[in-house]
């Protein structure tokens, strides 16, 4: 059957809706008869939250669109008395609402057909339909719930990697086990860890706006108290990229935790230790200002700085170049403001390190010290680089001002001329008048003169 | 309104939409898949291999199963075609339909009669709006009585062609007035002049008001697994 390919674009999203069916509801409850609107209800939970693709805004609860009469034509051309639009709606209002209250796991056609009156092949093909139009089973993970076995001899019946949703994901594309975030597929059943889906390591002709990312990380069980982030830190400023000797420094972290740990920590801590730069705290007051209405607003969990992890990947995650790769993996697992923070404070340490491999030959060990130093050159740049501004600045109104009075300058010499001109053609016209006068004159004389003369002609 | 001893019809089902109901029962390597469910006979056979594919995809059986389940479907597709060419005399025909069935906790025990001259009839409607009515919540219920129903009017569609078979080859030239008596005879349909006659009313007699009542019961779990039990010893 033909059906309409959809154009993967991107995402909108639907409130979930009450089901019509005696069943005990666990999602927040919103009548909406139309499912367009894009405004969340700002009570539901991340798991509440149902995704569809952009392509298919036009489902309506009530009503049905063409393109379903168009790909389903057996439901609409009375051919049989049976096969009516009202039962069309009922599976496929049956097969939503089903797969609505298990999200976010997937339903399968045959959970479906079990639980609705129909011929099974017309239930597929609805079933197929809502599939590919991402009504369904779009925005679940892979994992797969529990199945109901009839048979009770069986030795070996549930296969292994079904029976609860796992916390261990095996990436498709390295084979290691993915702990700190996933990228899921639904489509192709790939599940992919971060760094395959950002080095593009995943099968060609896939693109990479089809996987979702799923979050993993858990704040481990213990929780990070203030030594371990002490050692974190430390052991990230003195072996920075290795997180193997990170872990090994921080004991009774894995590196996958510390990595984690270390992204989470809003980067103004670093130079809070530090109590004498202001410029550090701003940017930590400032992050954490910023995360927390967002994340308020967005989700109910607490933590601040990372919030919301269902954004997709930045446009510089196909980049080729492994480093930028790498760049865009951290930065988009730690949220744009902690990135730009994190951004500006690295190139300022960057710039200083510079400075001090120039001056101090022996090496400063210590690193409060290199801190401290950090941060009052970046004030002295600061203001430096303020009094260079503001005497461009100046420089910029004093030329402004200029063109400005060589503009009215010419106007006004404009203006003489034409004020000449008025003058002298005023003088023309008064002789012009005199002229007249006089010629005025003159025939009036003449008249008069010749009319006297006329009439002693005839006397 | 057609005449009592009217003309053989084609074998069909008796209802509007001619649907086939499928039972699959297959055991394999200590597994067992137990399905029931209807198909549409003038599906292309394509869809058996899709549907199997499908099923044993989505419930992880052995790959062995595949073949299985298209196998038993296509049988039993290819008996209810066998029918088809023939004849089937349907005649006054009101049938109790009797549902006795459990599905996972519910249990549903009903009777009603059924006109199987009715060729507009719904089963799935039916079963669709006795599981509203009764208030069942496992929406696995109304597929199985839907697919009870339909499994007996597909019995008795089956038996009315073989007994007009017989029929023909023993007697030889008859009306069609006979036809209708003979299925009389299968003690099964019940006799509309004698349901509507002057003499009794339309109103069911009481003692069998307990009979027609459908009733719907809910197990526990240790009823469940003793019934299944049950089943289980009964089968083997």
């Amino acid at each position: 059957m033909a059906t309409n390919a959809p154009i993967p674009g991107g995402s909108g999203e639907i409130p979930p809706i009450t089901p019509s069916r005696p069943i005990i509801p666990e999602t927040p409850s919103e009548i909406s008869a139309s499912s367009n609107s894009l405004q969340p209800p700002p009570s539901s939970s991340d798991t509440d939250r149902i995704y569809i693709p952009s392509y298919s805004r036009w489902f309506s609860w009530n009503e049905i669109n063409e393109c379903e009469v168009r790909s389903l034509p057996e439901f609409f051309d009375s051919r049989s008395s049976s096969k009516n639009p009202r039962v069309y709606l009922y599976l496929r209002n049956s097969i939503i609402q089903q797969y609505r209250d298990e999200h976010p796991q997937k339903i399968s056609f045959t959970d479906v057909r079990r639980t609705l009156v129909g011929d099974v092949v017309s239930i597929r093909r609805v079933f197929d339909f809502l599939d590919s139009w991402g009504l369904i089973n779009y925005s679940s993970s892979a994992s797969a719930k529990p199945l109901k076995w009839d048979d009770k001899e069986a030795v070996a019946s549930e296969p292994p990697s079904t029976v609860k949703e796992s916390a261990k994901r095996i990436c498709n594309g390295c084979k290691s086990v993915c702990s700190v975030a996933c990228f899921a597929s639904e489509k192709y059943e790939l599940t992919l860890c971060a760094r395959c889906y950002v080095r593009g390591n995943y099968r060609v002709g896939i693109n990479s706006s089809e996987f979702k990312r799923v979050e993993l990380s858990e704040e481990s069980k213990t929780g990070w108290s203030e030594k371990e982030t002490l050692l974190l830190l430390e052991a990230v400023m003195h072996y920075g990229d290795d997180w193997k000797k990170v872990a090994s420094h921080v004991t009774g972290r894995t590196e996958k935790d510390c990595v984690s740990q270390f992204v989470k920590l809003p980067f103004g801590e670093q130079f809070a230790k530090d109590s004498d730069s202001e410029d550090a705290l701003e940017t930590f007051n400032q992050i954490k200002g910023s995360a927390d209405p967002e994340s308020e607003g967005r989700v109910k969990d607490g933590s601040s700085s990372p919030d919301n992890k269902r954004m997709k990947l930045t446009p510089l995650a196909d980049a080729s170049n492994p480093i930028m790769a790498q760049a865009a993996f951290l930065s988009a697992l730690a949220g744009t403001k902690v990135a730009e923070a994190a951004a500006r404070a690295a190139v300022t340490a960057l710039s200083d390190i510079d400075h001090e491999a120039g001056k101090n030959a022996g090496g400063d060990p210590n690193g409060q010290e290199i801190n401290g130093n950090n941060s009052e050159r970046a004030v002295a740049e600061a203001k430096s680089l303020l009094e260079k501004e503001e005497k461009e600045v100046e420089g910029a109104i004093r030329e402004i001002v200029e063109v400005e009075m060589m503009k009215i300058r010419d106007r006004i010499v404009h203006f003489e001329k034409l004020d000449l001109e008025m003058e002298r053609s005023r003088k023309q016209l008064e002789e012009m008048k005199n002229l007249l006068f006089t010629d005025q004159l003159n025939i009036f004389f003449h008249t008069r003169r010749s009319r006297k003369a006329e009439d002693r002609a005839e006397c | 309104m057609k005449a009592s001893g009217k003309g053989p019809v084609k074998f069909r089902m008796p209802t509007a939409e001619n649907l086939v109901p499928i039972r699959l029962d297959i055991q394999f390597e200590g597994q067992r898949y137990k399905d029931a469910f209807t198909w549409n006979p003038s599906d292309p056979d394509n869809e058996i291999v899709v549907f199997a594919r499908r099923t044993v995809k989505d419930l992880k059986l052995p790959p062995a199963f595949f073949s299985q389940i298209s196998q038993s479907i296509q049988s039993q597709l290819a008996d209810f075609r066998a029918y088809e060419g023939q004849d089937m005399y349907t005649g006054e025909k009101i049938i109790p339909i009797k549902l006795d069935l459990r599905v996972n906790h519910t249990l549903i025990k009903d009777q009603f009669l059924w006109d199987l001259n009715n060729f507009e009839s719904d089963p799935e409607e039916f079963a669709r709006t006795l599981c509203k009515d009764l208030g069942v919540e496992d929406p696995e219920v109304g597929p199985a009585v839907a697919f009870a129903i339909r499994e007996q009017l597909y019995e008795i569609a089956v038996q009315s062609v073989s007994s007009a078979r017989e029929s023909r080859l023993s007697k030889k030239s008859r009306r069609g007035s006979d036809y209708g008596s003979a299925s009389k005879a299968s003690g099964l349909s019940m006799d509309l002049v004698k349901l509507f006659s002057f003499k009794s009313s339309v109103v069911r007699k009481r003692k069998d008001l307990d009979v027609y009542e459908p009733m719907v019961d809910l197990l526990t779990n240790e009823e469940v697994d003793a019934l299944e039990a049950r089943e289980e010893r009964h089968a083997r």
